[in-house]
């Protein structure tokens, strides 16, 4: 039988989903008051709508494919092979960015975030990309603060930019 | 009649004073320059231009978003026809022809028709809305609770079977959509569900961090791994930026019969403006009297789908405001944006904001001539946002969209959610399955729960009352036709 693995995974992966969700759904209160139907119902529904759809999925992915995908060879879909220092450089980027926001603060967070997508896409100027992130964090900073007055945190930078912190 | 003109009358009052109509041209100049960048489409410009109106009252912060949302079309047709990358699915019809006019030396006509078939088509949609909404405000008012959770279901089968490639494929995202919309507390019992006991989580996923995290961040997630290294070709914007008189006499037949295409897509909750463009482009191709220019950029070719996109997202308008059912990505953004103020968009939105709806209405007219003035005149700007090296395009783009995401509450865990979204995001991109459904459960789930409930609660309890009402009763069985015909014929054709 020819199967496609990814697919097959993506399927199961829903379709464990819904039992997951069936299973928490399970713990819920089925106490409605007046409308009768308690806030388990929906989620009720819902796990069933997803292992129904996993299993189809899955039967698709079983015989030859799911139907109208787009082509697994890269070069057909007009791309280049995956690559994965691109994807680990934006993720990196998207991480630095949850770590710093509340310690080094916005400015330098959004500069991280900026540098590290940069790198990904293939630029090589780490220095400029740098700087570029930094003004474009101060500049959404100081548009927030002093504009919208909307705290930002300022972290690392407070001694420079005063006032807004967390 | 006499009312709704007056009414609208009104609304200009409200949409030309100084203030509002500087918000309307600051929204149309930004949308459109977000617009323009690759990668971008209109749902994902107004999520993260949405920080901006935090200040604003609420008219004028919805004046400032219909420009935003009219602006990013715009800009949307300007790469589509320079760079052949459609920003969303709607402007794919677009790109066959447009680009190829480009790469003919005639991109000048192909921005040229677009812009002005867009204005052409906005504005009688625009029209069609303000008479059309108060026809359906009255209609609407005599729905129930039952009737309105039969037009929900209709739209969720709309958006999810009948747009895109596969109809499992789109209920799946749909569905998982509508998990994330029973995150948090159930606003009718007060108990918490699927929040594993993250504070974070009672409140609820919002919408504009999905819709981020799936347009945003999967998105630059898939291209830097599968296009970040390819060279791209920006098409030269050379020779006269005018229509001839035969460009003139080709494109007006066709922005008429787009926008007839257009608008009733829209205004039906049937689910966005993807399948009268292509429509619209079929039409154009079988009616013209030069076929042997199809495929080698001719003009029908753009101006048919781009005013037909105009006129069916003017018309998703008329769902959006009058019953509150958002029939696109973007609309479910405009949704939650009006929910952040605490308006529930519906019949009562027309009684009891009168002044925030015909201002909007009264908006629209106006955010199409401002576009009409700025986009043409200024597409030499909009060119040099094209050429912005890839790599400093997508931080920048990372960096206003998680500014979306992060300024809503301030919250790492929201940020943590996002990333998890983009990792999904690109799943969805790389496996073909379409996203707006998802978009659209998780905002519209919740309200069509709430409405079964309370169907149920008038009914005491009896669940007979979606099939025993004719109205509710008819709208299900279309929904479960749509449905279910598809994968019939998916099912025969494999035998």
């Amino acid at each position: 039988m020819r199967y496609k693995r990814a697919e097959l995974i993506l399927s199961l992966a829903i379709l464990f989903l819904g039992i997951a969700v069936a299973i928490g759904t399970s713990q819920l209160s089925s106490a409605g008051g007046y409308a009768r139907i308690g806030p388990n119902v929906a989620p009720m529904i819902i796990s069933g709508g997803l292992i129904l759809l996993g299993a189809w999925l899955s039967y698709e992915a079983l015989s030859g494919g799911w139907r109208n995908a787009v082509p697994d060879d890269p070069e057909t879909r007009g791309e280049h092979s995956f690559q994965a220092s691109a994807f680990v450089w934006v993720s990196a980027g998207l991480i630095a960015q949850i770590f710093l926001i509340h310690s080094a603060g916005f400015v330098l967070a959004q500069a991280a975030l900026f540098l590290c997508v940069a790198r990904g896409f293939g630029s090589g100027k780490f220095v400029r990309d740098f700087a570029i992130g930094l003004v474009l964090g101060l500049g959404v900073f100081l548009f927030f603060v002093k504009f919208l007055n909307v705290n930002l945190p300022a972290g690392w930078l407070q001694p420079l930019l005063g006032g807004a912190g967390i | 009649m006499p009312d709704a003109f007056n009414s609208l009358l009104h609304g200009f009052s409200i949409a030309l004073t100084p203030l509002n109509l500087l918000w309307g041209f600051i929204g149309v100049t930004l949308g459109t320059f977000i617009g323009v960048l690759p990668g971008v489409g209109p749902a994902l410009t107004v999520a993260m231009l949405m920080p901006l109106t935090i200040k604003l009252d609420p008219t004028g912060a919805l004046i400032m978003f219909a420009g935003i949302y009219y602006g990013a079309m715009y800009g949307g047709s300007t790469t589509t026809i320079l760079l052949n990358t459609p920003g969303e699915s709607a402007s794919i019809a677009t790109a066959l022809e447009g680009n190829l006019m480009a790469k003919k030396g005639r991109a000048g006509p192909a921005l040229a028709t677009s812009a002005i078939g867009s204005f052409v088509a906005g504005t009688i949609a625009t029209i069609l809305v303000t008479l059309l909404a108060p026809i359906v405000v009255e209609l609407a008012l005599k729905f129930g609770p039952a009737e309105y959770f039969a037009l929900m279901i209709f739209a969720f089968t709309t958006v999810a079977a009948v747009i895109g490639s596969s109809t499992v494929r789109g209920l799946t995202s749909l569905f998982l959509g509508l998990l994330l919309g029973v995150v948090g507390i159930d606003s009718q019992t007060g108990r918490s569900r699927f929040a594993f006991g993250v504070p974070e989580l009672l409140d609820g996923i919002d919408v504009v961090v999905l819709a981020v995290g799936l347009f945003a961040v999967g998105e630059a997630l898939y291209v830097a791994a599968y296009s970040s290294r390819l060279e791209e070709k920006l098409e030269q914007l050379k020779g006269s930026l005018w229509m001839s008189k035969e460009d003139w006499q080709r494109s007006w037949p066709a922005w008429l019969r787009a926008t007839a295409i257009g608008f009733p897509f829209g205004s039906i909750p049937a689910g966005g403006a993807e399948i009268p463009t292509f429509l619209s482009y079929a039409t154009e191709r079988k009616l013209t009297k030069h076929p042997e220019e199809f495929g080698k950029g001719a003009i029908e070719g753009v101006a048919g789908p781009e005013a037909a996109n105009n006129a069916s997202v003017t018309g998703a308008l008329v769902p959006l405001l009058t019953l509150g059912i958002p029939t696109s990505a973007t609309a479910a953004i405009l949704l939650s944006a009006f929910q952040n103020y605490g308006i529930q968009p519906g019949p009562l939105l027309f009684v009891t904001q009168a002044d925030l709806v015909w201002g909007l209405l009264a908006s629209l007219y106006i955010g199409n001539v401002l576009l009409l003035i700025l986009n043409l005149p200024l597409v030499g700007i909009w060119v040099k946002v094209l050429a912005i090296p890839r790599p400093l395009l997508y931080g920048g783009i990372l960096v206003f969209a998680t500014l979306g995401a992060y300024s809503l509450h301030q919250s790492v865990v929201d940020l943590m959610i996002l990333y998890v979204f983009g990792l999904l995001g690109f799943v969805m991109r790389r496996w073909n399955i379409p996203v707006a459904p998802a978009v659209i459960g998780l905002i519209l789930g919740p309200l069509a729960e709430t409405q079964a409930r309370r169907a149920l609660a008038i009914s005491q309890g009896d669940a007979s009352v979606f099939i025993t009402q004719p109205i509710s009763a008819s709208i299900l069985a279309i929904s479960f036709l749509l449905l279910i015909v598809p994968l019939i014929v998916q099912l025969v054709r494999q035998r």
